[in-house]
């Protein structure tokens, strides 16, 4: 071996796997940044236009039942604790019980899902479009701005949308540990995607629906 | 046998429990009529809190090599600070020189 590759190994150490992980994992992690830098960028956005915005923005409470928001946060970080138990059971090669809290996340990410349709319906229903508050309505006899309107649609929007597609892996995922054919890291693979989605959720309850 | 390997799972319940406690902490907040810019710093640090908490304990990130943890951290905490230090005050720079 020549003394620079020498050199080389001795700095680098990483072997093949730089980080530790297999490659599905380092995979995963990556594209967990960039779809977070995705969710960076909608909330700088927000953020900026909130601090921009010239109109006043709205009492949050008198637009949103906070409790009903708190409801569904409890439900998301649930899910999440069956989630890690599921990891952990496939990894210790119990997948019985791993299946089992796979079925009990699904169920608690509909559970969100529902939850998020309805705070939808309610909202458009006092008169929150996309393009901000619909003339004569209640949301606009309250003094809404746009920007309100267009960031809770874009935020919740592009978060519900990231938790269906959760509960699509999760659906494929417990059929095919059913079936026998998912090895422990298809279930942490899943469940990295899942905890993401409730970590990307701390950050919308907190900045939209508490500040 | 450690603790750990003999309770695998309670680890996952006691964070469920700390978030929960920090959650209810955050939405109580506001009834204690703090200052506005401290209600502001509370918000922001329980909600930094619960991405640490939620990120090492459920996606496992500390128990991860470092530098994939780092890798991580700052990979979106030093693009968000340019998005919103740099990016959205070139984007006002620019709506105000855009006639409407």
């Amino acid at each position: 071996m020549h003394a620079a590759e020498t050199a080389l190994d001795a700095h680098w150490g990483g072997g093949t796997a730089p980080f530790g992980a297999s490659w599905q994992k380092t995979m995963m992690w990556i594209f967990i940044v960039t779809d977070a830098l995705l969710f960076s960028a909608l909330l700088t956005g927000y953020g900026f236009l909130r601090h921009a915005s010239a109109v006043p923005w709205p009492d949050r409470t008198e637009v949103f039942s906070i409790s009903f928001i708190a409801l569904m946060t409890f439900i998301l970080i649930t899910s999440s604790v069956f989630m890690a138990i599921a990891v952990t059971a496939a990894n210790r090669g119990d997948m019985k019980l791993a299946l089992r809290n796979v079925v009990l996340t699904i169920i608690g990410g509909a559970a969100f899902l529902a939850c998020q349709a309805y705070e939808w319906s309610h909202i458009i229903h006092h008169g929150g479009r996309l393009y901000g508050a619909l003339p004569g309505s209640e949301l606009a006899a309250m003094g809404v701005p746009p920007i309100f309107t267009q960031a809770f649609f874009v935020l919740t929007g592009f978060h519900g949308s990231h938790v269906l597609s959760g509960l699509t892996i999760l659906t494929i995922t417990a059929i095919r540990t059913a079936m026998g054919k998912t090895p422990p890291q298809g279930i942490e693979m899943a469940g990295l995607y899942w905890h993401f989605v409730d970590l990307v959720w701390v950050f919308i309850f907190t900045l939209f629906y508490l500040l | 046998m450690s603790d750990n390997a003999a309770h695998p799972y309670r680890i996952y319940w006691i964070t469920w429990i700390v978030l929960l406690v920090i959650t209810v902490g955050m939405l109580a907040a506001e009834e204690f009529h703090m200052p506005k810019w401290f209600l502001l710093f509370f918000l922001l640090t329980f909600m930094a809190v619960k991405a640490v908490i939620i990120a090492g304990n459920f996606m496992h990130l500390r128990f991860e090599r470092r530098n994939l943890a780092v890798m991580v951290g700052a990979g979106i905490v030093v693009t968000s600070l340019i998005l919103y230090t740099y990016v959205s005050q070139e984007t006002a720079r620019i709506m105000q020189l855009t006639p409407r």
